[in-house]
């Protein structure tokens, strides 16, 4: 059976069964199976457990339960909830406000981390009760945290890239270096989104009512609460900066930040441990079961064949070196509907980058674009890692449609990010070739 | 005629030097030579089997062909310790080549893989050299490195009193950069430069940690098998050949590299002062004989290693 | 019929007891991962294992949540169409599609079980330069997967239930205990 047909039918067989309701996690894994046996054969199972196996011993997953963990700690000693009292006092007269500061916690998380699920968990279980409370439309919310957390790939440190640099041989420092400015437009444009936006529609994102503004004495005191998150925010930040700690490592840093805010904000209990614990075994093992089998589901559409559809297709591309380009961003954006950002990487880019290259374009933007349709590829359905965090943490009243609807208007602030980018090339290019 | 595909899953990301000039070299010569009849599918690490998976698939027969550090591998080959490199051993590449094919190791490691319904076939062997932030020139600036480093050279560094440890190669280079390690080793200068490591650290060490056949080509037997007899020989011999080739032009290589380290990024070679060669060699050599308590075959292994750097004059 | 409702609620609680104590292990990762950055940057000496210790437990913590997060619907799906139907359309569906769960899980299970049965015939370690037996970890996917087989089993009977209107199985008493179980 040709590789095309195959394509159709293994994304065809993943589609029918996340329909019909499987969680992703099965379906993943059952599709990669199934479509094993036929093509490569019983025996093939073993890539199954071993891919599984593989994931396990990944060291810069452990980030993942950890910052979970510190959000779940902070969350449940109310320093988040103060955290976002204090905004609403400050910003009290800005429409949108709080969603503004929860980007803004959002690009924190990113310079913290270098992957993108803790931050979306996180948020989601910190910000998105804290916003519905003070009455935000449920869409603004749950869209600015799923854009927010996707941050973390963007902005160094950054996985993704290094996994980039690795496979095409730029430098990883470049790569960094070209994330930031891109990141700050990102989070500048999705900021300006909410603004006009908020400016016609206030009911989306209501500001407090003008009775209920504090007074400055209150405004002040409320400040309080970022003391504790600010110095949280320094220690790992810090940490990373000043050659303490790896990034995962920064995550562990993050925890005991947390716990010392327990201390002081007097709720430090073996039950407050407990249960955030169990609640971060419940997400990070939801993660996880994802994690192995969207590996394993990778590993087995490149077994039977990816690069040579992704070749197939590249001799049929018309139409000049912006051609490439766009086509190029179109099949990664097809693609990350579908599948993980590492598959995706090895399927495509020893294809694209002796083209790139050879068409003149750098590498080094070529990667901040790729990295940046990996984010949208992140939030766009029906599969996109945030997308499945986002609905493990939210109240079972907010549905799988309310969440693949609210990232609607945030993709496309992501696409006029990244047109611009293509445009003005310089917004990756300036900080590396200043700095290298 | 009957075209045979083989899936050959590398541990080399694609970037990495050797991705293309080993196993592209490997595909061309056997897809040459057997008029297209054997066919090499690459897939880059990672792609369907983790590196150290690769040994056990292919041992079971579900990949063709794979290639590995010997340390991946350690769980089942005994030889795998003296194979990755005894730390202090080597002086000269051409002094490992020779302990391969000239002394018969290449075979006693053949014979060990064989159990396991495995052909092992080094693909060549050079040297592993660190780079560091800050250069050595006494004992004590040895002592207070901070290294990331792995398996028995890991040890080796604690034994020796600086401070190693492992660190994932995802984040490797933001670690040098960061100063959580002050230096690491990842193959020598080619396998630094792939990383970037040379922007973030400036001193090149010589010499070499170690000298040995770290990246291996393993094929698995079933599948050689059943190759009509000529493939069979086509195979082996491209891999016999690959041996020299590789070690020759990866030296060449080497050399290049730091060449253009050394024009591009203001890399200086650091050349360990005698007195601290002296003691990593002593404290390398009381290590060795550990690797020999793993089986008979490594004890064997191990003797004929030290009659031959006797010989040398080296001990 | 009793001894199916036994068996249901017996699985249930086993994926729960086990899980509470496997959650409490991201506490042990986050000690030695802290020490770690202690021992290297307060006292210049690296440990070898805290690491791959923190490594260890957090592949055995993934594999072993798989039970517990079903028994808890963790498991994240797409209710597009599926919040649309009722409960015993939803069950019929859910009989059907755990045909992907378990080629999925028990192709898992089987080659994870020969991936540790070599493993402790060998009694492996991982050969890094703390060298500690890696063997645990790797018998932990068959137990992992095992113990999220039988939940999947536990789920087809409730599912069987519902969709015949079996008496074995009250979705009811379900929902009351979920709530306690936090
Ligand atoms: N030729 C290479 N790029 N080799 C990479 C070797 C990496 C190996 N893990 C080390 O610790 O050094
Ligand atoms: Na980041
Ligand atoms: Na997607």
């Amino acid at each position: 059976m040709s590789i095309e047909v195959l394509t159709l039918l293994f994304f065809g067989a993943l589609l029918f069964f996340l329909v019909l309701g499987l969680p992703l996690a099965f379906v993943l894994g059952g599709v990669s199976v199934v479509f094993l046996y036929f093509t490569w054969g019983f025996d093939s199972f073993f890539m199954v457990a071993s891919q599984i196996w593989s994931t396990m011993e990944s060291f810069t997953l452990v980030a993942i339960p950890l910052f979970v963990y510190m959000a779940m700690i902070l969350e449940r000693t109310g320093v988040a909830n103060d955290l976002y009292r204090m905004m609403h006092l400050w910003w009290g007269g800005v429409r949108g406000g709080l969603a503004i500061g929860t980007l803004g916690i959002c690009a924190l998380f990113a310079a913290m981390c270098g992957i993108s699920g803790a931050a979306v968990v996180a948020m989601g279980t910190i910000a998105l009760p804290s916003m519905l409370e003070r009455g935000y439309d449920k869409n603004m919310a749950l869209g600015c945290i799923n854009t927010g957390g996707g941050w973390g790939i963007l902005i160094p440190p950054s996985i993704l890239m290094i996994l980039y640099a690795l496979i095409t041989g730029v430098s990883v420092g470049k790569m960094f270096a070209a994330g930031v400015l891109p990141g700050l437009l990102l989070m500048v444009l999705t900021i300006a989104y909410i603004i006009i936006r908020c400016y016609f529609q206030p009911h989306l994102a209501p500001a407090l009512p003008p009775e209920e503004r504090a007074s400055w004495a209150e405004k002040f005191r409320a400040l309080r609460a970022v003391i504790l998150p600010i110095a949280i925010v320094i220690m790992v930040l810090g940490s990373i900066i000043g050659g303490i700690t790896t990034p995962t490592e920064a995550a562990a840093v993050g925890v005991f930040g947390a716990l010392i805010s327990a201390v002081v904000y007097r709720k430090f209990t073996w039950k407050l441990l407990h249960e955030a614990s169990i609640r971060t075994f419940k997400l990070t093992g939801m993660i996880m079961w994802i994690l192995f089998a969207a590996h394993a589901f990778s590993a087995a559409y490149q077994s039977m064949g990816a690069q040579e559809l992704i070749e197939g297709l590249m001799q049929m591309i018309p139409g000049g070196p912006w051609g490439v380009i766009l086509s190029m961003m179109l099949i990664i954006f097809l693609l990350a509907m579908v599948l993980d950002p590492v598959g995706i990487m090895l399927i495509t880019l020893p294809v694209f980058m002796p083209i790139v290259e050879s068409l003149g374009f750098d590498p080094i933007w070529f990667g901040i674009l790729f990295v940046i349709n990996m984010e949208i590829g992140y939030m766009t359905p029906p599969f996109g890692f945030n997308l499945f965090y986002l609905k493990g943490v939210v109240p079972p009243n907010i549905t799988m449609r309310d969440i693949y609807l609210s990232i609607i208007p945030f993709v496309l602030v992501e696409i006029v990010g990244l047109a611009l980018i293509m445009i003005f090339p310089e917004i990756a290019t300036y900080l590396p070739d200043l700095f290298f | 005629a009957d075209t045979t595909t083989w899936k050959v899953q590398s541990h080399w990301p694609g970037s990495s030097s050797s991705y293309e000039d080993s196993l592209g070299r490997l595909k061309r010569v056997i897809e040459e030579r057997s008029d297209g009849r054997l066919k090499l599918d690459l897939y880059e690490s990672g792609a369907l089997f983790k590196p150290k998976q690769t040994f056990e698939a292919v041992s079971r027969g579900i990949l063709e062909m794979g290639t590995i550090s010997p340390s991946y591998a350690q769980d089942k080959m005994t030889l795998a310790g003296i194979a990755s490199g005894l730390p202090f051993a080597f002086r000269n590449v051409w002094e490992t080549a020779y302990f391969h094919q000239g002394l018969g190791f290449e075979q006693m490691l053949r014979d060990e893989a064989a159990q396991y319904g495995v052909y092992w076939a080094t693909d060549k062997v050079y040297p592993t050299e660190m780079v560091i932030k800050n250069p050595i020139n006494s004992w004590e600036d040895f002592t207070k490195l901070k290294i990331r480093s792995s398996g028995a050279l890991q040890k080796f560094l604690t034994e020796a009193g600086a401070a190693a440890s492992y660190i994932p190669g995802s984040e490797l280079y933001p670690a040098l950069d960061s100063g959580v390690v002050d230096g690491a080793h990842w193959g020598a200068a080619q396998g630094a430069y792939s990383m970037g490591l040379y922007e973030v650290a400036k001193y090149h060490v010589k010499p070499a940690l170690n000298i040995a056949g770290t990246d291996v080509i393993i094929v698995s037997q079933k599948a050689l098998d059943k190759l009509p007899e000529d493939l069979q020989n086509i195979v082996k011999q491209a891999l016999d050949e690959q041996f020299w080739f590789r070690t020759n032009e990866y030296q060449y290589k080497e050399r290049v590299t730091l060449a253009k380290a050394i024009a591009e990024e203001d890399v200086q070679v650091n050349t360990l002062p005698e007195d601290v060669q002296q003691r990593l060699t002593q404290t390398a050599q009381k290590m060795w004989d550990e690797e020999g308590e793993r089986s008979e075959r490594a004890q064997k292994a191990l003797t004929m290693l030290k009659d031959y750097l006797t010989e040398l004059g080296y001990l | 019929m009793r001894a199916l409702t036994a068996f249901m609620n017996g699985v249930t609680r086993l994926n729960d007891f086990i899980g509470r104590w496997v959650a409490l292990l991201v506490f042990a990762m986050f000690i030695f991962l802290l020490l770690e950055v202690c021992f290297r940057y307060l006292m210049n000496s690296p440990t070898v294992w805290t690491n791959e210790l923190t490594q260890m437990l957090f592949g055995v913590y993934a594999i072993m949540s798989g039970g517990y997060i079903m028994a808890h619907r963790g498991h994240v799906n797409v209710d597009l169409l599926y919040s649309h139907l009722g409960p015993r359309v939803q069950a019929c569906l859910d009989v059907f599609t755990s045909t992907m769960f378990f080629a999925f899980t028990l192709a898992l299970f089987y080659f994870g079980y020969d991936m540790a049965s070599q493993s402790v015939a060998s009694w492996e370690t991982s050969y890094s330069a703390w060298n500690p037996p890696i063997w645990p970890v790797k018998v932990a996917i068959p137990l992992g997967t095992g113990l999220l087989v039988l939940q999947g089993v536990v789920k087809l009977l409730e599912d069987i239930a519902i969709a015949f209107n079996l008496d074995y199985y009250k979705p009811e008493s379900r929902e009351a205990e979920q709530e306690d179980m936090l």
